[in-house]
């Protein structure tokens, strides 16, 4: 190799080199700019949160999450500022992300409960809110406040209203505002809607019957027979105003409640909640028996009812005729996998069937039911 | 508090179950039937009251707890109470530095270890304090221990309103309740024969004519299940501390729920149910080895065939011992404030260091 020709590959060898030592540097330098740049991405996304600059924020925390979809931060702060910008679709997916990676984290359960009200998953939505106050998310009563009324609203939605009306027995301290006592009064009149569904014409009406339960839970009990007499004034008579005057009275006054229960029936024949609040009265005195034919009744108007298949099989059951009852309680479990109080129905009556390893499963799926919303048994 | 509220609301059934079942059972207040009762069934008519079912509750002036202890005295945190005896009159003071509120005792509930209901300002309260023979004094009512009274009358003792009232009487006595309606002036102390067996009056006069149609039902005919409720409506059925969403170490003074959440019981077995143990008619036996043969009904591998041995329906039986099985498989558990030690009825193999099973 001569000189000329040494030098004249020189340049090339140099480039060579030279491209090579770049492309280390290069390599080297990339593979040190990863966490720096995730720590600087987290840093600025920081910075743009606590100025509030909310899309900008956003994007960072998205860029961080790409280099690290394992931090579980990220996917918080996503979830938590799409739901204040009010997307609420993106917010419950970030959420899903947060819960995937710790999963009895309440406030993350609450709010992707609340993203789930607003994106209509209503049943969705009601296990996030329910899991999310029993895992302690109400800890302070704003947020105590929040959860029960959606808890309730969503109740009502979904058909649960007598769930509902314990639920709303919550606010029976506070004062009370027009909204609440629409959302009261469409779980009382028994209307499987939001207030937010309903027209502005048809407010009045379940503002009006939510005001007559609400002056009940609060104790006043004058003031809400005033405004029960008012309501059963209206014509053509409000379908199932007795029947939440009856519900409201039931506990402490069975007698007149079964009046109330009547006089729906009379009202409006068809009322299957109505049988199977008149099924309950006999049987809260372990009477089985008187309670039967309010008990067919009600299913036989309406077998999708889960109460009416419910106090079927208790009535069956408590009458002596467990083996029929277990078939309702079953369909009842069926319907809702969540009523404690079929599976507490089921467990007698396995027992009483001496079906001991059913009756045993039940019972301790009962137990783990209840094991995240415990109370002292505190009198002796 | 908004929780126990809740609680209140969604258990509103519970207690009115409870109160069915009491009602169904002292509905008709005519006292005095005890003595009729012993001219036919002498032996359990006469035992029966000296049981701590028949001493649940005393009147003034027949409380032996108070007679033998004239004077107890507690200070917790700012508050001294005091429980004083003379004659056949029992008060119950609290004070603070600057006054006191006395208040007289009507209504003793326990046997041995012992609550006062208070009546102050047209409230009842369950004591804050309550007697201990384990201390053979006074402490904080078992569950009682957490209230946080803001002054002088809160101090007296846990406010109880209606339907709570209507189940302390309505267990510790006979004859409070009538319709559902507490009836304190025809309350007699403890449990009667009345308590349980219901339709005893009429029975006893049906019996005078040699009409034994009314005859009140055979109670040890129940399955085991409906015993475990029947003797649940005060003792704490399975259903009523589930509805109620109780937990923890204090559940096991609730013997039905315990017994119910073992492997073993089966409630159409009568060797399980509560009375193939205990006679709610005599006092309590408190001799383990007495009731190794109640467990061997069941464990002495005599009643398994092969048949029941294939179908895995036969109890197994012990490989440590053949008596004091109580000792091993039912442990005594202390109360978590160490005042009272009750026997666990939840029947199991019972493994060093593991927790009270919850």
């Amino acid at each position: 190799m001569s000189q000329a020709e040494y030098r004249g590959r020189t340049p090339s060898l140099l480039a060579i080199a030279t491209a090579c030592v770049f492309l280390a540097l290069c390599l080297s330098a990339l593979g040190q700019a990863n966490p720096a740049s995730f720590s600087d991405t987290v840093a600025n996304a920081n910075a743009a949160r606590e100025v509030n600059d909310i899309p900008h924020a956003i994007d960072l925390y998205q860029q961080a999450l790409k280099l690290n979809s394992q931090w579980a931060d990220g996917w918080w702060f996503i979830g938590s500022l799409e739901y204040g910008a009010g997307d609420y679709a993106k917010a419950e997916e970030a959420l899903s992300r947060y819960l995937e990676l710790n999963q009895n984290a309440a406030p993350a359960l609450a709010i992707r409960g609340l993203c789930e009200f607003e994106t209509g998953e209503y049943p969705k939505s009601l296990k996030d809110i329910q899991q999310a106050l029993a895992l302690g998310a109400a800890n302070q009563s704003k947020n105590e406040k929040i959860l029960r009324y959606h808890e309730a609203m969503l109740e009502t939605r979904l058909g649960r209203f007598e769930d509902a009306l314990r639920s709303y027995g919550f606010f029976a301290h506070d004062e009370g505002n027009p909204e609440l006592m629409v959302a009261v009064g469409l779980a009382g009149l028994r209307t499987p809607l939001l207030p937010r569904e309903l027209k502005d014409d048809q407010k009045e009406l379940f503002g009006s019957a939510g005001k007559a339960a609400f002056d009940f839970m609060r104790g006043d009990k004058d003031g809400a027979h005033g405004e029960f007499e008012k309501m059963f004034a209206r014509t053509p008579p409000v379908a199932n105003a007795h029947f939440l005057y009856g519900f409201l009275l039931y506990g402490t006054e069975p007698g007149e409640a079964a009046t109330e229960f009547k006089r729906e029936l009379e009202e409006n024949p068809k009322n299957a909640a109505a049988e199977v609040m008149l099924a309950w009265i006999p049987l809260l005195d372990n009477d089985g028996s008187d309670a039967l034919p309010y008990a067919k009744k009600a299913v036989e108007v309406d077998p999708s009812l889960p109460s009416a298949q419910l106090v079927l099989g208790r009535a069956l059951t408590e009458s002596g005729d467990a083996r029929d009852g277990v078939e309702h309680l079953q369909k009842t479990a069926q319907m809702q996998p969540d009523n404690l109080e079929a599976h507490i129905a089921l467990a007698k009556a396995y027992s009483k069937l001496g079906q001991k390893d059913d009756a045993r499963r039940e019972r301790m799926l009962c137990l783990e039911m209840t094991k995240n919303d415990t109370a002292p048994a505190t009198h002796p | 508090m908004i929780r126990r509220q809740l609680h209140i609301l969604s258990s509103l059934a519970v207690f009115v179950i409870v109160l069915a079942g009491i009602k169904s059972s002292t509905s008709a207040p005519r006292p005095k039937t005890e003595t009729a009762c012993v001219s036919c069934h002498r032996e359990r008519a006469e035992t029966q009251p000296e049981t701590p079912m028949g001493r649940a509750s005393a009147l003034p002036g027949s409380n032996p707890v108070l007679e033998q202890n004239p004077r107890l005295t507690v200070t917790k945190g700012p508050y001294t109470y005091t429980v004083e005896t003379r004659g056949n009159e029992s008060t119950y003071s609290v004070s603070d530095s600057a006054r006191t509120i006395t208040v007289p005792i009507h209504w003793n509930f326990g046997s041995g270890a012992q609550t006062w209901v208070l009546e102050h300002d047209g409230k009842r309260y369950e004591s804050a304090v309550s007697y201990y023979p384990s201390i053979r004094g006074l402490d904080f009512t078992t569950g009682d221990e957490d209230l946080k009274p803001q002054n002088l009358d809160e101090a007296i003792g846990r406010e109880i309103l209606m339907p709570e009232t209507k189940v302390c009487f309505g267990c510790h006595t006979s004859h409070s309740l009538t319709n559902g309606e507490l009836t304190l002036g025809s309350m007699r102390p403890g449990v009667t024969c009345e308590h349980c067996h219901a339709g005893t009056m009429e029975h006893v006069s049906d019996a005078a004519s040699g009409d034994f149609s009314s005859t009140p039902p055979d109670l040890r005919k129940l399955t085991s299940e409906d015993i475990s409720n029947f003797c649940g409506q005060c003792h704490r059925s399975w259903e009523t501390v589930v509805r109620n969403h109780w937990r923890g170490r204090l559940t096991v003074r609730f013997q039905p729920y315990r017994l119910a959440n073992s492997k073993c019981f089966d409630g159409a077995d009568p060797r399980i149910s509560c009375i193939a143990c205990h006679d709610p008619h005599v006092n309590i036996v408190r001799d383990d080895a007495t009731y190794d043969s109640k467990c061997l009904a069941c464990h002495s591998g005599a009643r398994a065939n092969a048949a029941s041995i294939l179908a895995g329906d036969h109890a197994p039986t012990c490989k440590v011992a053949k008596s004091g099985c109580v000792n091993c498989h039912m442990p005594k558990v202390k109360l978590p404030n160490g005042l009272m030690t009750f026997t666990d009825h939840e029947i199991r193999i019972v493994k060093a260091g593991e927790p009270f099973p919850d």
